[in-house]
């Protein structure tokens, strides 16, 4: 669950990225944030991520108020986050099983559950012919399809997709984001920033509209899949 | 943290040794040169004292014992000075065998002249004493005049002075050396890693954002840095080897030079060997993981 109780930040260069913000993202929720570039879409993701501080207002995530979260405690909160980037991230001397593994070793989880979880995840994302596969043998479409992996692989309660669409062919991406849409009937809450708004109009769904750091919508609409 | 995390992480740090082999080439070649001159300055500070040591052990202290004392009180003062505490020996030299020894260097016609004088002895019976500490010499020569039938005490205290203003003035200027040479260690190798880690900032970003603790983090890099470090301490240690047996060869060969000074010879390496070696892989290991860590602090805020 996400909260924004009356937020503002306003960078030490005097720009105000977001002014006043409210909003709440439930438990199950799919979300799409849109918004022009300069908006504020990547302010309101350093704030969940407590990269950056609010300058006034209080943000919640999944239990905890970033106000009062020490420094110490971040990686607490991030290993409640799943976070899929539009550059992919994915570490390039790593395969792409020891990329999944990865998570799992940092939270310290067992290495026989590490054995098991891993194939599974990557099979999910359908890559399990390219578990010993590096980064750079696979195309733009596969490699965000194993940091989707990454970001399922410790069962996270929210999943932050960072424009997980801008680097990877149109056809593709409708696939990203069904596999997005498949998670989130899992129970697994997303908040998709993106401004391809075919995939928007598409896959419809909950659409919070930033403008100037203000929320400028924030409505369920329907998507023309749906209407089909 | 589990072992199986502890095994992986140990894994990470050694298999980035070798990922990163330029840098890590780089940071070694460093190491080496400055574990080297720290190295052998402490050797040069260890034998210079040795040959301090055994300058000093060359001058006698001479106790006369005061005329006309019978054998007794002799004892009595050869006992009085081994109870001293800075006395290493003491030998107890008789007017006979002064007498004898004087005379024995004389030639034969001062030998007919001085065989009259043998009922006369003038000469007096001494202790030569070594003392253990020269820096404490002047309190020792005190403590021996003192003694009950000591009518003189000889010592070279001037002399003594100059060698323990030598040697004070050369381990200042020793520690003085090796704490900067550490220092000059630790920077350099702080920013060669850094450009090390530099270039892996952005895998450092992404353990971040995936919710790694600093340690997580830290700990492959630490492992690297000291195991770098620890390869750069054993080939310090085989060179400092080579060159001190070489160095040290020349200097027994030509023993005169040694004996001059009252040395018998250098530390021999194999009496110093696993001082050598526990000090090189400490320093080694332990500047390699600091300048590591040192260097990712940075990055490790995201």
């Amino acid at each position: 669950m996400i909260e924004f109780k009356d937020v503002s930040v306003t960078y030490s260069s005097g720009v105000d990225a977001l002014h006043n913000v409210n909003l709440k993202i439930n438990d199950g929720d799919f979300a799409f944030v849109v918004g022009s570039s300069g908006a504020g879409k990547s302010t309101l993701i350093k704030l969940i991520l407590k990269e950056i501080d609010a300058t006034e207002g209080t943000v919640i995530v999944n239990g905890f108020n970033l106000k009062k979260l020490r420094r110490k405690k971040i990686p607490k909160l991030r290993r409640t986050l799943g976070i899929v980037f539009q550059d992919f991230r994915l570490i390039p001397t790593m395969t792409v099983y020891e990329n999944v593994a990865f998570v799992l070793r940092v939270i310290d989880a067992p290495a026989k559950y590490i054995s098991s979880r891993v194939p599974y995840v990557i099979s999910l994302v359908g890559l399990a012919h390219k578990q010993k596969s590096y980064p750079d043998e696979l195309s733009g479409g596969e490699q965000q399809r194993v940091a989707l992996a990454r970001a399922l692989v410790n069962d996270p309660q929210l999943i932050i997709a960072d424009e997980p669409t801008g680097n990877i062919d149109p056809a593709l991406s409708y696939e990203i984001v069904e596999l997005l849409k498949g998670i989130n009937e899992c129970g697994t809450t997303i908040l998709m920033v993106t401004h391809e708004h075919d995939i928007v109009r598409h896959f419809g769904g909950r659409i919070i509209n930033i403008n100037a750091g203000e929320i400028v919508f924030n409505e369920v609409i329907g998507g023309a899949n749906e209407v089909q | 943290m589990r072992f199986s995390s502890v095994k992986y992480l140990t894994g990470q740090g050694f298999k980035s040794v070798w990922k990163n082999k330029m840098m890590s080439f780089a940071s070694f070649c460093i190491m080496l040169v400055s574990l080297l001159l720290v190295g052998m300055c402490i050797l040069a500070t260890i034998n210079l004292n040795k040959v301090i040591s055994g300058v000093a052990g060359k001058n006698e202290v001479v106790v006369i014992v005061l005329d006309g004392t019978d054998e007794e009180g002799i004892e009595a003062v050869g006992e009085a000075i081994d109870e001293l505490s800075n006395i290493e020996k003491s030998v107890f030299y008789s007017r006979d065998e002064a007498w004898e020894d004087m005379v024995a260097d004389m030639t034969e016609e001062q030998q007919e002249v001085f065989k009259y004088a043998e009922d006369d002895n003038p000469l007096p019976d001494t202790y030569r004493v070594t003392v253990s500490d020269i820096e404490k010499l002047t309190d020792t020569t005190n403590q021996l005049t003192s003694i009950e039938n000591v009518e003189k005490v000889t010592a070279p205290t001037e002399f003594a002075d100059v060698l323990v203003s030598i040697r004070n003035i050369f381990s200042v200027v020793a520690i003085a050396l090796i704490a900067a040479l550490a220092v000059v260690s630790l920077v350099i190798i702080s920013n060669t890693t850094r450009t090390s880690v530099y270039s892996r900032r952005k895998e450092i970003n992404i353990m971040k954002y995936v919710g790694a603790t600093n340690r997580f983090i830290n700990i492959p890099f630490f492992i690297e840095g000291m195991l770098v470090g620890i390869l750069a301490a054993v080939a310090a240690f085989f060179l400092t080897m080579f060159v001190y047996k070489g160095l040290g060869d020349i200097l027994n060969e030509n023993g005169q030079i040694l004996s001059i000074l009252g040395v018998r010879s250098l530390y021999g390496f194999s009496d110093i060997i696993w001082y050598v070696l526990v000090g090189y892989v400490l320093a080694g290991g332990v500047i390699g993981a600091i300048g590591t860590t040192i260097s990712t602090r940075k990055y490790v805020k995201v």
